[in-house]
């Protein structure tokens, strides 16, 4: 699933540890997301949606007939 | 992910629980090759690490339990890679054993189930490489 969470990061000047730890995962998590190697739970992209101040949808791209990228 | 006090003691009881478990399966083969001890000792012996896998058991799943969505994601699929594996392994040797005479000393239960976490060590890393 495509997203803008390295744009946002970057936009904050967050590293991946510093994103990994205000959401409460690890910084591989963060960044298979990142690369779209794996897509966030329902609960992980609320808490990015709020840690980011933005709706899902504006953070995560989803369009019809995708496959789960794991 | 800061590794919090919590996670730190769950960590070192996990570590504590998989040293004990091995320290004592080993201590009791080490008994029960040797020659002399009466029949219900041997027993006895055998069964001696039964609690410290138990032990095990549940400092693994607790360990689990505190992994993060992803890691819980590669325990499931190195799993999935693991047990068919190991089914695989198991019922082989089952029907080579009906084949052809196997030399106990090298292919008894004892030695094989220790093939059992190198195919879990390999499905962790298979698992792992695909979301790097």
């Amino acid at each position: 699933m495509k997203n803008r969470l390295r744009t946002l990061r970057a936009e904050r000047n967050w590293s991946q540890a510093d994103l990994a730890e205000k959401l409460e995962v690890s910084r591989q998590t963060v960044n298979a997301i990142e690369t779209e190697k794996y897509d966030p739970s329902l609960h992980l992209a609320f808490k990015t949606s709020l840690l980011f101040s933005k709706l899902i949808e504006e953070i995560f791209e989803f369009s019809e007939g995708e496959t789960p990228s794991s | 992910m800061e590794t919090t006090k919590h996670e730190k003691k769950m960590n070192l009881g996990f570590l504590a629980a998989t040293v004990s478990f091995i320290l004592f399966y080993f201590a009791a083969r080490a008994a029960l090759e040797s020659q002399g001890l009466a029949t219900s000792i041997r027993v006895a012996v055998a069964l001696f690490p039964v609690p410290f896998y138990i032990w095990f058991m549940v400092a693994f799943v607790r360990n689990v339990r505190g992994l993060d969505e992803l890691e819980r994601k590669i325990q499931l699929e190195a799993l999935a890679l693991a047990f068919p594996l190991a089914m695989l392994l198991i019922f082989t040797l089952g029907l080579m054993e009906l084949a052809v005479d196997l030399p106990k000393e090298d292919w008894s239960y004892r030695h094989i189930w220790a093939m059992m976490p190198v195919l879990y060590f390999g499905g962790i890393a298979f698992a792992r490489k695909k979301y790097q």
